[in-house]
């Protein structure tokens, strides 16, 4: 398994503010491999996903750090096919165009399809993420589909570039539950058929576990703790990511135990706390957490965590 | 679709009817057109031979029903000033309004578009802001004022264009250039506000990670959205073309409809005033009309429905 990308000290800030979004962080990802980002809303998870596509929005910039790609093939490295696909695919999709001007246009563009031959592989591509009357969808328009069937088209549409990773940003948040379950799905067969990495951001430690060979957790810009998904879910060493798995309801009726909330909130980005920025928080917190944040050390096998107070496993 | 642009066309007719018909009540109740007319010191015979002569001393319902029976026929009466058909006194004048007013709107796309585009993509920067300070400008100095300051430059100062009549291309300039600019500042202001609108959309963001080329993703993915609000400004703008002829074609004696109509209030001349109403509503009826249809071309989900 080769290494496919690499962050590196990754900081991301709004210059005019000089707020770091996210604050040197490290993950790497190998090819074929499912990376999960979990975190609260404003954690910074979209903002990597957004640097890792060098596509952040203006007035957000990356000033430190690296974000590297390693091509398999004879060691040479290029930029690899990264595709992107969003938290509301409604939204996402340009309301003026159709389904078929969307994917022929992309198929164009990738692999130099045109006319007929275009056609033909919009259809299989629409077929293929689960669409029917595929033929006859070409000429409809996102406000005719459903999220979900919207959803499903992005997918579409991210495969005509044969992408090296997939980024995938809350791709179910907007979804019920039922359509959430199938694009799930049809994300997992459609990892093991084309072999591509995927990076998969949510709040959601069910779509994580779900989809992601590695978590990382991220909490006010930076990663608290990066794990086998497993690992994480039963011997979560940061207290930040226990206190996020003891907030998952539970459908088991065996499971008595109510959800916990995790005391406070989220600070804003231009006050955090000094050292550890979840220790106001936090009830494992010493004097040591509020002088300087700790640095990432290894908990487990593959396993680091942020935190001077580990909770033991 | 198909009716769709029935029902609007209906509306559109309704419209027209509506308006001739409050319009020739409220000019019949704002005056006595023979008191205008007539010198001063007419008697009172001459007077009544007057409103006899015209018709205007049966009841208004009366002269209602006889206006539209012969407006239908393209009878609109004659004037009372020189006692021409009112249709040819109308007529005549409508050559020297479009000459103006179409190519001011030709040249006020031609201007506003691209610069409400460059100042939305170039946001932020001395571009933008020139350009704005510049429709700002162009947008709050009443037009007739920018005609005489024209005037004073190109013709009392510079002496490079006449200041006013119509017997050369040259005489149209200062005209159109008035109009041209005041319309481009109008449209240039609202194409920068809807395509920056347009621009902070998802499908902009995935447009631009899919890796579209920077102006194919401002072309083919943000105007074609910015275009269904700026049909509806365009469409004002278009409108406002003859209201705003009365403004600017007196400034420079330009004897087009708009002088025309100022001339004919001034006067009281009944049959013009009103010919000339009807005429500007029906044309600001087709522009509603034709904005509706372009709604229906431009924007699939009506299109769709």
């Amino acid at each position: 398994m080769s290494t496919l990308l690499t962050v590196r000290d990754l900081v991301v800030e709004v210059p005019a503010r000089n707020i770091k979004i996210i604050d040197g962080i490290n993950f790497s990802l190998d090819s074929g491999q499912t990376l999960g980002l979990v975190g609260e809303s404003g954690c910074g998870k979209s903002m990597t996903c957004y640097a890792v596509a060098d596509m952040l929005p203006r007035g957000i910039a990356r000033i430190g750090g690296s974000v590297t790609f390693e091509q398999d093939a004879g060691g040479g490295r290029a930029t690899p096919k990264i595709a992107m696909i969003f938290q509301d695919p409604t939204s996402s999709l340009n309301p003026v165009h159709t389904i078929g001007y969307y994917l022929e246009t992309a198929l164009y563009r990738h692999q130099g399809l045109k006319g007929m031959d275009a056609r033909m592989e919009a259809v299989r591509l629409l077929e293929r993420v689960g669409i029917d009357r595929a033929a006859s969808r070409l000429r409809a328009y996102p406000h005719q589909f459903s999220g979900g069937m919207n959803q499903r088209v992005m997918i579409a549409h991210a495969l005509a570039a044969k992408p090296q990773l997939l980024i995938a940003d809350e791709p179910t948040t907007a979804l019920d539950v039922t359509m959430q379950a199938q694009i799930l799905h049809l994300l997992e067969e459609l990892k093991a058929e084309t072999g591509m990495a995927l990076m998969i951001v949510s709040h959601d430690l069910g779509v994580i576990a779900r989809l992601a060979d590695r978590a990382a957790v991220m909490y006010c810009g930076k990663i608290v703790e990066t794990a086998p998904v497993a690992e994480l879910l039963q011997r979560p060493a940061h207290p930040y990511a226990r206190a996020l798995i003891d907030c998952m309801p539970s459908i088991d009726p065996q499971d008595l135990d109510p959800p916990v909330p995790i005391p406070g909130s989220v600070p804003l980005l231009d006050s955090l706390p000094e050292g550890c920025h979840f220790h106001p928080r936090c009830l494992r917190a010493s004097v040591e957490c509020s002088a300087h944040f700790p640095a990432s050390a290894a908990v487990g096998l593959a396993h680091e965590a942020s935190c001077y107070h580990p909770v033991a496993a | 679709m198909t009716a769709f642009i029935l029902a609007r066309f209906l509306r559109a007719i309704a419209v027209l009817v509506f308006t001739v018909t409050l319009v020739f009540i409220v000019l019949r109740l704002t005056g006595d057109p023979a008191q205008q007319m007539l010198s001063d010191n007419a008697g009172p015979e001459a007077l009544a031979a007057f409103n006899e002569k015209w018709g205007l001393d049966r009841s208004i319902p009366e002269q209602y029903l006889y206006y539209v029976v012969n407006a239908l026929r393209g009878d609109f009466g004659v004037s009372f000033a020189d006692g021409r058909e009112v249709f040819t006194v109308v007529a005549e004048r409508i050559p020297k309004t479009l000459v103006v007013t179409v190519s001011a709107f030709i040249l006020s796309l031609l201007i506003g578009i691209p610069a409400g585009i460059l100042a939305a993509v170039r946001r932020e920067t001395a571009l933008d802001k020139s350009v704005m300070a510049g429709a700002v400008l162009g947008y709050s100095v009443p037009n007739f004022l920018l005609g005489l300051v024209f005037i004073f430059v190109f013709a009392v100062w510079l002496r490079v264009l006449p200041s006013s009549g119509s017997s050369t291309w040259n005489h149209a300039v200062l005209p159109v250039a008035t109009f041209a600019l005041f319309n481009a500042a109008a449209i240039a202001r609202f194409m920068r506000s809807t395509l920056i609108d347009v621009l902070g959309q998802p499908y902009i963001a995935a447009a631009r990670a899919d890796g579209i080329p920077y102006w194919d993703v401002i072309l083919r993915h943000a105007l074609p959205n910015a275009a269904i609000p700026m049909v509806t400004t365009i469409g004002f703008v278009a409108g406002g073309l003859l209201g705003g002829s009365a403004l600017i074609e007196p400034v420079f004696a330009w004897p087009g409809l708009g002088s025309g109509f100022v001339n004919a209030t001034n006067t009281g001349d009944l049959p013009v005033v009103q010919a000339m109403i009807v005429l500007f509503t029906a044309f600001m009826v087709a522009i509603n009309f034709s904005v509706d249809v372009l709604y229906a071309v431009l924007n699939p989900k009506i299109r769709k429905h």
